[in-house]
């Protein structure tokens, strides 16, 4: 799990929208957008690569679309894996975050 | 607009797609709009109103037709490109209506632009590797061609031929490495 460290943002992105709830391609394209306050916009061909490389690697799987909704959309979930290795980045980017700001208070102080 | 299609010289190979994309534009931006590829051709349609952004995509283990085909242009299509054609199942043509100011990418990282220049290359090397079998299967039979002045008629000019398309496919290696290297840090 540890090998898939550091994640790119693309990878991270995907994996926390999926965190919250199951989605679609286009609904991960727009929310990771909105998460980033437009910063990040994935484009289609590093959308479409990156879920098969996150479904080949078994961090997220199909979702099987609920009634009613657009079938035509396929859906996806995060798995456990998925879980425990965007948990792992988020820890890796604390230690990262808590490293540099400790840094530039010694600096300051 | 008329429907009828205008064709043109293609000479792009293909680790210089990002080239023959700039040219579909620069087509574009004169009214003729890219509409599908043969081998060395490509087919347009004329029309003065309307103004395109192309990108092309290489994808493999794609069929033409099957649902996960589908699905792939159905995700492209909702982040707001439209699918033009495809050559040989492995390249894929999509637009957008042209903005001024606007450069819209289907690769917007590094690392899934490396995979892309990656899965090229090894198409190119598994190629290199089939011509090389070919080639050997070929010289085994060749052998007594190269006697005589049959070298010079049958032995020569076969031999020139595999070294040229390994030179095309070599150097088309070396270029894809090259783009992935500029893109490490």
């Amino acid at each position: 799990m540890k090998e898939m460290l550091p994640l790119t943002e693309a990878f991270y992105y995907i994996l926390i929208v999926l965190y919250t709830e199951p989605s679609h391609g286009y609904g991960i394209m727009q929310d990771t957008e909105k998460r980033s306050g437009g910063r990040v916009k994935l484009g289609a061909g590093t959308l479409y690569t990156a879920l098969n490389t996150l479904l080949g690697k078994g961090l997220i799987e199909q979702y099987p679309v609920p009634e009613g909704a657009d079938s035509r959309r396929k859906m996806y979930a995060i798995t456990e894996n998925g879980m425990l290795v965007v948990e792992a980045e988020i820890a890796r980017l604390e230690e990262l975050l808590n490293v540099g700001r400790q840094a530039l208070i010694t600096k300051k102080g | 607009m008329s429907d009828k299609l205008i064709k043109r010289r293609r000479l792009t190979m293909s680790w210089n797609f990002e080239k023959e994309e700039q040219w579909l534009n620069e087509m574009s931006r004169d009214g003729m709009h890219f509409k599908k590829a043969s081998m060395a051709s490509s087919f347009f349609a004329k029309d003065e109103s309307v103004r395109y952004t192309y990108r092309l995509d290489y994808q493999t283990g794609q069929k033409l037709g099957s649902s996960k085909f589908q699905e792939y242009i159905d995700l492209y299509q909702d982040a707001g490109w439209e699918y033009v054609s495809s050559y040989g199942s492995l390249w894929h043509y999509f637009r957008r209506e042209w903005q001024p100011g606007e450069e819209p990418r289907l690769y917007t990282d590094r690392d899934s632009l490396i995979q892309l220049y990656k899965r090229l290359q090894g198409v190119m090397a598994v190629m290199m590797l089939v011509n090389l079998v070919i080639m050997l299967a070929n010289m085994v039979n060749l052998r007594n061609f190269f006697s005589g002045d049959r070298l010079w008629t049958i032995g020569l000019p076969v031999t020139v031929l595999y070294l040229l398309l390994f030179g095309v496919l070599g150097y088309g290696c070396w270029r894809m490495q090259k783009k992935v290297n500029a893109l490490k840090l």
